[in-house]
């Protein structure tokens, strides 16, 4: 007990620290304009924060719930289309985001109901399926162009800066909802199924209920990220918004950032956001072979990502100074990593 | 619809079975075994078709035979596999997060490979026989779709001996229904999981090879089929090795049959359809139909 008094101004201030730093990264990128960075630049963050938005989404279901869907290019790809189709229809930009998330959950339910009532690799595999099926669908709809993509026309000048903070908004409302999942009791409910679906469902919980709203909550996310991309882009094709490698990359970031926690998808979200771009550009033939093999030696060698290794690095600092019993135990514990 | 077509339709749909059942086969057994779902088996089967190319380019080894090598060169493969990757990540009684995410990653790289190796152009490989036709009275049948459809079958025949008649196959069945009894009575997990794993690559590099010999193929080749098996395998009940034929033949019935009203773009669509009315209907698979005593709970 007397330990515990004498290192809690640690914990204290690392959670000061831990409240501070997104705020601050929050501000920066609300400061943006008035560092007159160019539009690349720009653009670069844009894409960063659509990508961000993403992670934090799939994290949700993925990470926090512990389904891993492979196919969250559907609802990217729907939002990019729905909100698309009524901008250029006239609807303003928000209220078509708002539909592109309804889009996308509608597509969820469709997904999840047959698939999460029983346990088991359903989900998983079925999202590969959906995917293709709705990626060659979208490639014969007639109306949204086929697979020559869709031009949206926007009545109103273009400013970049518009487009910007559309996407810091959104990246911050995931966030800001990805922490309140995980603080609440609904969260816990979600890692209850993620740990033991048997042990949860004999609490009381319904991990179908669950499962589903996590899902649910995942994809509204991703299909407002897939409508303010389609906005700024201005040209969406069923190759692009709809593929194979789009599910890829939202998957690969949390991953690399670190499963299960709140900061981990967005860490893995700006790494990938910014790096990702060069990297296509420097090895165009061999984007797959990175991806596949970060997701292997990640998956055998540091499960939690980015965030677990720093979080070993400052536990093997911390053991090297002293023998600092506290945080050591505060880390091996089977503990879900909330706290990144 | 004459007799006469229905009864081609017929006949081409238990042939493609037969294939559906040999590609299917290596993503139950493995699943059984390990409690894995072995998402590179994609990679696996384009690197089979690609196996039976080269043999058939470079060295003019037909690719029928081309498909029965393939089976001890997988073979090697998936057992080094498992030893280098698979045998890491923790499983469970249901596919792991780690497990899933792992055998992508897998999939990525073979893929990547296929795309560095040969490029993305497609390929097929052209023999005397693929377009000579036996008829039978009102049914003609494709040389090579009923050879392929032999080699399938006589495969299955012997993993069959295989698994009824020998230790290793005694393992791999105890281990299906109940890991913790196996290991009580003295099962090596880790030898027939390596084992099993070797198994069903092979199978996925064979099913690859002969798929080659119907179709062309580039480095993306298995994506469509991994749903495919992943239905058939649904279909047949996760586990049961005749119920993986059942639902080949199920499958294959409803693809080529659909064929007269949904155009064949839409194909993978239709795979998923049935994939979520068997889910919906029959969650157990077609075998819970067969076994309904039992194994309650």
């Amino acid at each position: 007990m007397s330990r515990s008094a004498s290192v809690a101004g640690g914990p204290g201030a690392a959670r000061l620290a831990a409240a501070a730093l997104p705020l601050a990264l929050a501000l920066l990128l609300a400061a943006v304009p008035l560092f007159g960075l160019g539009p690349n630049v720009i653009r670069l963050l844009f894409v960063t924060l659509v990508w961000v938005t993403t992670s934090v989404a799939w994290n949700i279901l993925g990470g926090i719930t512990g389904q891993v869907s492979f196919g969250f290019a559907v609802f990217y790809g729907l939002g990019a289309y729905t909100a698309a189709l009524l901008i250029r229809g006239g609807t303003p930009p928000l209220l078509a985001f708002l539909a592109a998330g309804a889009v996308a959950t509608v597509a969820s339910l469709v997904v999840g109901i047959p698939t999460f009532r029983l346990r088991g690799p359903y989900f998983a595999i079925a999202t590969i399926g959906v995917s293709e099926a709705v990626r060659v669908t979208m490639n014969n709809l007639a109306f949204t162009g086929g697979a020559s993509g869709y031009r949206i026309v926007e009545r109103v000048p273009f400013n970049q800066m518009t487009h910007y903070y559309s996407a810091l908004a959104l990246a911050a409302l995931a966030i800001a909802v990805s922490i309140l999942v995980v603080r609440s009791k609904f969260g816990l409910g979600l890692m209850a199924v993620r740990e033991d679906e048997d042990a949860a469902a004999d609490l009381g919980l319904n991990p179908f209920k669950y499962k589903l709203l996590a899902h649910a909550l995942a994809a509204a996310l991703t299909g407002m990220a897939g409508g303010v991309f389609a906005r700024y882009a201005g040209f969406i094709h069923p190759g692009g918004v709809f593929a194979f490698n789009t599910s890829v990359s939202i998957l690969l970031m949390p991953v690399i950032g670190g499963l299960g926690t709140v900061w981990g998808p967005v860490i893995g979200g700006l790494i990938y956001g910014t790096v990702q771009e060069q990297l296509v550009a420097a090895f165009p033939n061999l984007h797959l072979l990175l991806y596949g093999s970060l997701l292997i030696v990640i998956i055998l060698f540091e499960p939690k990502g980015i965030v677990g290794l720093v979080g070993r690095l400052a536990r093997w600092a911390a053991g090297s100074r002293r023998q600092a019993v506290p945080v050591a135990a505060r880390g091996a514990s089977t503990g879900t990593g909330v706290e990144s | 619809m004459t007799a006469g077509e229905f009864l081609n339709l017929l006949v081409a749909a238990l042939l493609l079975a037969g294939i559906y059942a040999t590609m299917s086969f290596g993503m139950t057994v493995i699943y059984g075994v390990m409690k894995i779902i072995n998402l590179a088996h994609a990679g696996f089967m384009m690197l089979g078709a690609y196996f039976a190319y080269e043999l058939y380019q470079r060295l003019g080894v037909d690719p029928i035979l081309g498909s029965v090598l393939a089976i001890p060169v997988f073979f090697v493969l998936g057992v080094a596999c498992y030893f280098l990757l698979v045998r890491w990540v923790p499983t469970s009684d249901q596919p792991t997060l780690p497990s899933l995410l792992l055998l992508f990653g897998l999939w990525l790289v073979l893929q990547n490979v296929g795309y560095s190796v040969w490029g993305n152009t497609d390929r097929s490989i052209l023999t005397p026989f693929t377009l000579s036709t036996i008829r039978i009275g009102p049914v003609s049948i494709s040389t090579l779709r009923a050879v392929v459809f032999a080699v399938a079958v006589l495969s299955l025949v012997v993993l069959q001996l295989v698994l009824t008649r020998t230790w290793f196959g005694r393992s791999v069945r105890a281990l299906t229904q109940n890991k913790l009894a196996g290991q009580i009575v003295g099962i090596d997990t880790q030898r027939t999981a390596a084992l099993t794993f070797g198994l069903g690559i092979a199978f996925a590099g064979m099913a690859g090879a002969l798929l080659a010999t119907l179709y062309s193929f580039n480095p993306d080749f298995g994506r469509p089929f991994l749903l495919r098996s992943f239905v058939i395998i649904v279909l047949g009940g996760l586990e049961s090795f005749s119920g993986v034929a059942v639902g080949a033949l199920i499958l294959a019935l409803v693809e080529t049959f659909t064929i007269l009203v949904v155009p064949a773009g839409y194909q993978v669509a239709i795979s998923f359809a049935l994939l979520v009315v068997a889910l919906l209907v029959l969650p157990g698979g077609v075998a819970s139909l067969f076994e309904r005593r039992g194994r309650a709970a």
